[in-house]
């Protein structure tokens, strides 16, 4: 059982990973890599380290999506003005 | 065979994989809609998955995930508010699947984890899913 779940966790990991690449425009990128935190973070809490999938939760789902946005926000912005 | 991980195998594959599928493609709404949905599901994942492997301390992982993802989700409206759109598709899933969701976890495992301080962490993250899902829906409703 414990087998399956990590095939399912990894198997996740790797597909938002691959989405992730594949995405052209960057504020949709940020979109599946919060996902990708996410999913790294039932990764590592499959893998009995819930401290590590904590740092990830704080980092990935909220902290790195914001500080793209704002980078995309300000280089948009800059481009408008020119 | 835990029934536990059984449910939270079959709520991975079967939920976060659909999930992401939705936040990989279509209009900037859905794919925020199909993020918030993904936050919702991997905080019950987490309880289970606590449940499961018989470590109340796994629970925190939880906490963390209902107070964080309605804020992340925030952050995408707020940040794609002019791309996103009205009513963007699968809004209407969201209030369903917190208001079924969260309660089809959380109850069966105060039952499981008696009264007690663990059974009132699990009862205020079940408070904070639905708080979290009524605030991101109104904001991802109104785009």
């Amino acid at each position: 059982m414990d087998d399956a779940l990590v095939v399912a966790a990894l198997l996740l990991v790797a597909a938002a990973a691959t989405v992730a690449v594949f995405q052209r425009d960057p504020a949709r990128q940020a979109i599946v890599l919060s996902l990708l935190g996410l999913a790294l973070a039932v990764l590592f809490t499959v893998l009995q380290a819930p401290d590590v999938g904590l740092a990830q939760l704080a980092v990935g789902s909220a902290v790195t999506p914001l500080m793209i946005l704002l980078a995309v926000r300000k280089v948009r912005r800059k481009g408008h003005r020119k | 065979m835990n029934w536990w991980l059984a449910a939270a195998c079959a709520l991975v594959a079967g939920g976060l994989g659909p999930c992401l599928w939705g936040a990989a493609r279509g209009p900037a709404g859905g794919r925020v809609v199909a993020q918030n949905m993904a936050t919702l599901l991997l905080c019950l994942v987490l309880l289970l998955l606590s449940q499961g492997y018989g470590r109340p301390s796994y629970v925190d992982l939880a906490l963390v995930v209902a107070v964080l993802g309605p804020a992340g989700t925030l952050v995408f409206t707020r940040l794609l508010g002019d791309e996103m759109g009205e009513r963007p598709p699968g809004t209407r899933l969201l209030t369903p699947a917190v208001l079924v969701g969260a309660p089809a976890t959380v109850v069966p495992m105060c039952i499981a984890a008696g009264p007690g301080r663990a059974a009132a962490k699990l009862v205020l993250i079940g408070v904070l899913l639905i708080a979290g899902g009524a605030v991101t829906s109104r904001a991802v409703r109104r785009g």
